[in-house]
């Protein structure tokens, strides 16, 4: 390894500096005993008054001493772990950008694809009909992806206005499928009704579609089998309400079904270019639950075998 | 270019937009086009279709462009490959030159250029392919002749000498074979040897390369169990050296 860069690693300087703040410590205690003995001696040669100095205060000193470095070894620890997760942070911002510039950049290739292609060449107009259609899918395409970046600000800062509507969430999904339908056409989406309960629930409508949507498409996009399967079902438990959105997508390794709602994590490795994606879906998704006092969970049998989506609310009596 | 005889463009791409743009476009330029969607597709065309110049995307679901790239490469030094990729880093750049691409464009990428890079490197591959003999590449001595310690390959009869006496090679043998030798000291793990040397993606049991080492190390090896040219590395997968390994660094 090399041998600068190993003296600058910050488990070394931790290290390091603490090795330095427990040897002054018994320097410190050291030279104390070695003054005040050498000052009882002293006083002892020159009879003068004991009571006058020091005496008893040696074990104050030295507990004094050692509660100070405690606390200075706590506060380089602190900064130590904030410093790693800076710097976990600052890396997968740094993928994200790589891979949101890769998200941007491969509508704005269609559209100048299709754009100069118009211009160089007199196309049908049942073929110009086709390509518009494209273009114009890029530029929904585009405008998704603003609009992630966008919401993603607003509801991390708490700023986001919407109004709280009070309705039957199992009603609000179908609705939100329906008007989706054209998005989802070569899948099964299945959404298996309670029987008795309607669940009315408040929260913020275009949040939850928002929500919806990030869960239905990721359903989709990684998702290898001949037709996607979603199936919703909803469960009552003593305080909870379960939604589940199953999947028969490509599952999560389990190692990774917490990390998958972390803001910009990615399954996958930007080095080999297996990682796609935001990696903000999840985490918008999850920053929504939270928002209404909801909790969001993953599940999977495993890489292959499908994903489940657990959204847990409060049962409201 | 005569104009019954069209040049075929394989164009490995996974957006199917840009896909059949490229397509369009290719094909009103007189070319026939084939597309494929991700990289096990995309090797198979490039075997069986033949085409006359790749056109080929980075970020591709399953093996990832480069390893294709490296693959075709194996077998083939003189296909001409565009890249086409949104990676504009030179990182990319240079690795992608490296493994031995033609042309590197980044996305988005003006159509006139492409058009016109792509009709470069079509009217150029012939003359660079004329003093060629074997039309499959595999024509120059230094591709083709190994030596490393008292053995030796050569990939143009497909046969290599060692201690296990003259051994002739099957094709799967020989492209891995010549992996390791045309990337001495460089680790290469089991999932990239599968990727690179049978196109395959993640996932398939990587026991298939530990049974080529086998093979290799008892064509090669003074003593197969002690291994000092294909070496093992734990966890990662293997690395091969053209200076045999003394025991004790292993």
């Amino acid at each position: 390894m090399n041998r600068t860069k190993w003296l600058i690693h910050p488990v070394f300087i931790l290290v390091f500096s603490i090795l330095a703040l427990v040897t002054s410590l018994s320097l410190y205690i050291y030279w104390y005993i070695e003054i005040s003995s050498g000052l009882k001696l002293i006083v002892e040669r020159f009879n003068l008054d004991t009571g006058q100095f020091l005496t008893s205060q040696t074990w104050f000193v030295i507990m004094v001493l050692t509660v100070l470095v405690g606390v200075i070894i706590m506060g380089i620890f602190i900064i130590f772990v904030y410093n790693l997760k800076n710097l976990r942070l600052y890396r997968l911002q740094h993928n994200f950008i790589n891979n949101f510039t890769h998200e941007l950049k491969t509508p704005v290739t269609s559209l100048k694809l299709y754009l100069e292609t118009f211009l160089k060449h007199e196309l049908s107009r049942e073929n110009q009909l086709k390509y518009i259609q494209y273009m114009l899918s890029d530029v929904g395409r585009l405008s998704e992806d603003i609009n992630r970046i966008l919401n993603l600000a607003q509801i991390e800062s708490k700023n986001y206005t919407g109004e709280y509507v009070f309705q039957s969430l199992p009603e609000t999904i179908e609705k939100f499928y329906q008007n989706n339908a054209h998005l989802f056409r070569n899948c099964a989406v299945q959404i298996h009704f309670p029987e008795k309960e309607p669940y009315f629930y408040r929260f913020i409508l275009p949040m939850f579609e928002m929500l919806l949507m990030n869960l239905f498409t990721n359903a989709i996009k990684y998702n290898n089998s001949a037709i996607p399967r979603i199936d919703i079902t909803f469960e009552k438990q003593q305080k909870k309400l379960i939604i589940r959105f199953k999947d028969n997508g490509i599952g999560i390794d389990k190692s990774e079904t917490k990390k998958i709602f972390k803001k910009f994590y990615q399954v996958g490795h930007a080095d080999d270019m297996s990682a796609k994606g935001s990696g903000l879906g999840l985490f918008l998704v999850d920053q929504i639950a939270k928002t209404h006092k909801w909790k969001m969970t993953a599940e999977s049998a495993g890489p292959g075998k499908g994903a489940i989506f657990n959204l847990i609310l409060p049962l409201r009596s | 270019m005569e104009p019954n005889v069209k040049k075929r463009v394989l164009v490995i791409e996974d957006d199917n937009h840009i896909a059949e743009g490229l397509n369009l476009n290719l094909s009103l330029q007189g070319y026939e086009v084939g597309i494929a969607m991700n990289g096990v597709a995309g090797l198979q065309m490039w075997r069986e279709w033949r085409p006359d110049l790749i056109v080929l995307d980075i970020m591709l679901p399953g093996i990832d462009g480069l390893s294709i790239l490296r693959n075709i490469r194996l077998e083939d030094e003189k296909i001409p490959i565009l890249i086409l990729s949104a990676k504009a880093e030179t990182d990319y750049k240079v690795k992608g030159l490296a493994y031995g691409v033609d042309d590197y464009l980044t996305k988005p990428f003006s159509l006139e250029e492409f058009l016109l890079r792509v009709d470069r490197l079509l009217k150029r591959a012939p003359w660079s392919n004329s003093s060629d003999v074997f039309a499959n590449g595999f024509s120059e001595k230094e591709t083709n002749f190994f030596t490393f310690g008292d053995n030796q390959v050569d990939f143009k009869t497909m046969t290599a000498t060692g201690k296990a006496g003259k051994v002739r090679l099957t094709e799967q043998e020989a492209r891995l074979l010549k992996l390791f030798l045309t990337n001495p000291g460089k680790p290469l793990s089991r999932d990239k040897l599968l990727q690179i040397g049978w196109g395959y993606t993640k996932g398939t049991t990587t026991r298939t390369v530990d049974n080529f080492i086998v093979r290799f190390r008892q064509y090669f090896e003074d003593n197969p169990k002690t291994p000092s040219y294909f070496i093992s590395i734990r966890s990662i997968g293997y690395v091969f050296y053209v200076d045999p390994v003394p025991d004790k660094e292993k």
